[in-house]
């Protein structure tokens, strides 16, 4: 373990490096702020994909990695829809897995809000065509209250798609 | 034994035939009859998904087979053949719920948990259906298709440089990967005798291999309650990640191959890479060999064996593990650039694992001989595709990835896409039956299939 600690006193604090670090911070500076306002300091985030290719389910995974270190926020995503004040949809609507997204949201406590990822879940957006397989868009189905485009959306835009929300509860 | 490659069905005139590719004999045709063929689940198990796909996809009936369930249809489809050309519906309605019937094992004491399809970290639908005994796993079931969005049917009848952007994002660990199988099938339908290997491409698609076993050497522990792995090689990943972007406008590479991408530019900036993740990589082996604990929970966990490993036709980093030698790579081209196959023996977690990390040196190593050898390569420019059926190869970082369009008019008659995942998660099964199912989830990431790809 020694050398992990060598390494990490080196490394120091890795968040505090970015080229973009004064935008970065304003902007978390001020999502801080309302999160604390509005959800007792921690918006949860419950993440369903319903058909992505996997790339923006990698992009929130990187918003946990010491670069964006979105959990210093009190945005953290959590493990079931029941501890959930946010469902962050991504991917085109399948007819296999739409059933399963409406659950998902049935499941959650109110107040609640759906807030879409990526331009998959808006059909005019994405690549695909109009298919069986799909069902549509998620907002035909769902009260979507924000979208967060972007094919995949870098971490940096989720974090700012996150605060523009926010803003708009307000 | 011959390796079975893929098998599927296509429309050809008023009949319907089954291709089947197998490594050794090549292309086998077979013209059905009586809307009925026979399996060859027996000698080949993983022939069964692709058989109940088959089924889903043209209504054919499958004869001697113990597995003939629905495979992407799932519980409100409706009885539908989508992939015969006289189907052209884009919407569908639901039908009443009929129940899956999931294999699993009863007895006294014996109990079932159900995982999925919505998981609690930030992966993919997918659902588990494991037979338990209490800790100790007995069977699992893998069923996917909750990803089913039909992008086969949907790239039919299309011009061949209309799809690019569909299979740039069929899945988001391979995009590089698929992207090239399309750009060796427009060289082949151009004319050309042999493809030409490129190295921008090649480039490109070990920076990919890269992203992607640098996520998984962070998560394998992280599932194994080691989580400081996860935020170092996190760090790894996202710089090549931002690297993608500098050379391709993209972190995942989307939309690149076949555009004028000039690599030689941004030259210093790929040496700085390579030199910076030598040093990284080197201490991160140095430091995650030297944890006792780790290594406790990752030997011996998961294992599949060599005869498993053939018997299931498995390819890729799972092959690797387990001694086989199957890598598309393994050529004169990538040879000469100081390409070495890499591979374990005993087929268990820490194989996978430790191929991981020989593989990302490799790869390293690779692209630093490349950065020599720079040629001037011209894209595609002319687009006089000939008809005929093509098929191409490409390593991705899960496997070999397969890719088979024919084009009749000018325009895509079928279209198939064999995933290295398809193929994998066929065996996944094999790997519990030894461990608990808390293991579950390190076993199954250090495979890192995707579902995407396999449910398409």
């Amino acid at each position: 373990m020694i050398k992990f600690w060598k390494k990490r006193i080196k490394n120091s604090i890795l968040t505090e490096h970015l080229e973009y670090d004064k935008e970065l911070t304003n902007i978390q500076k001020e999502l801080k702020s309302f999160i604390s306002k509005k959800f007792a300091s921690s918006l949860s985030i419950r993440m369903i994909d319903s058909g992505s290719c996997n790339a923006c389910e990698s992009e929130c995974n990187a918003l946990s990695n010491p670069y964006y270190n979105l959990d210093r926020l009190g945005i953290n995503f959590v493990a079931s829809p029941r501890h959930a004040d946010m469902l962050l949809v991504s991917g085109v609507n399948t007819f296999n897995m739409y059933h399963h997204l409406l659950d998902a949201y049935l499941q959650m406590p109110s107040p609640k809000y759906v807030v879409t990822l990526g331009d998959c879940p808006i059909m005019s957006q994405n690549v695909f065509d109009e298919s069986f397989a799909i069902v549509g868009d998620v907002a035909k189905y769902l009260p979507v209250a924000y979208h967060i485009s972007g094919c995949p959306p870098s971490p940096n835009d989720i974090i700012v798609g996150l605060l523009e929300f926010l803003k708009r509860l307000k | 034994m011959d390796r079975l490659i893929a098998r599927f069905a296509q429309e050809v005139e008023n009949d319907i035939e089954i291709v089947t590719i197998y490594e050794k004999a090549g292309i086998q045709r077979e013209i059905i009859q009586d809307n009925s063929f026979i399996s060859l689940q027996e000698k080949h198990p993983s022939a069964i998904w692709f058989e109940r796909k088959i089924y889903d996809d043209f209504g054919l009936r499958i004869i001697k087979t113990y597995d003939n369930r629905p495979l992407t249809h799932h519980e409100r489809f409706p009885n539908i053949s989508p992939m015969r050309k006289s189907f052209t519906d884009t919407q569908i309605n639901e039908v009443k719920f009929k129940p899956y019937r999931y294999k699993s094992i009863k007895g006294d004491g014996v109990f079932n948990v159900s995982v999925g399809p919505i998981h609690t970290g930030i992966i993919e639908p997918g659902h588990f259906h494991f037979s338990q005994a209490g800790e100790r796993i007995l069977f699992l079931e893998v069923r996917h298709g909750y990803k089913y969005r039909g992008i086969e049917k949907m790239c039919e009848g299309k011009e061949l440089d209309k799809i690019d952007t569909i299979i740039s994002r069929i899945s988001g660990n391979e995009s590089i990967a698929y992207q090239i199988a399309l750009y060796q099938i427009k060289e082949q339908a151009l004319g050309a005798d042999e493809v030409v290997p490129n190295i921008q491409h090649a480039i490109l698609l070990e920076l990919e291999r890269l992203v992607h076993h640098f996520t998984d050497i962070g998560f394998i522990p992280n599932d194994g309650g080691f989580g400081a792995s996860l935020t170092i090689a996190s760090l790894m990943a996202e710089e090549t990640k931002r690297l993608l972007e500098t050379l391709t406008n993209s972190r995942f590479g989307f939309d690149c191959i076949g555009k004028d991408i000039e690599l030689e530019k941004n030259r210093e900036i790929l040496i700085e890479y390579i030199s910076k993740m030598d040093k990284d990589i080197a201490w991160f082996e140095d430091w995650i060999m030297d944890i006792p604990s780790l290594w406790d929970r990752l030997d011996t966990t998961g294992i599949l064996t060599t005869e498993q490993a053939i018997h299931y036709n498995t390819i890729g980093v799972v092959a690797r593990s387990c001694g086989l030698k199957l890598d598309r790579r393994d050529n004169e081209f990538y040879k000469q650039y100081g390409y070495k196959l890499q591979r374990e023996k005993k087929g268990d977690v820490a194989s996978r694992f430790k191929l991981r990390i020989k593989e990302i040196k490799n790869s390293l190593f690779i692209i630093k001989s490349m950065l020599n050898d720079f040629k001037d390569y011209s894209s595609i420019k002319h687009y006089n595709y000939e008809d005929g059926e093509y098929l191409s190869f490409v390593e991705s970082s899960i496997g070999e990835l397969m890719l088979y369009i024919k084009l009749k008019d000018s325009v895509i008659d079928r279209l198939f896409i064999r995933d290295p995942s398809f193929i994998n998660w066929q065996c996944l099964h094999l790997m519990m039956t030894s461990d608990i199912i808390a293991d579950f989830p390190l076993i199954n990431k250090s495979c890192d299939l995707s579902y995407a790809g396999c449910d398409l």
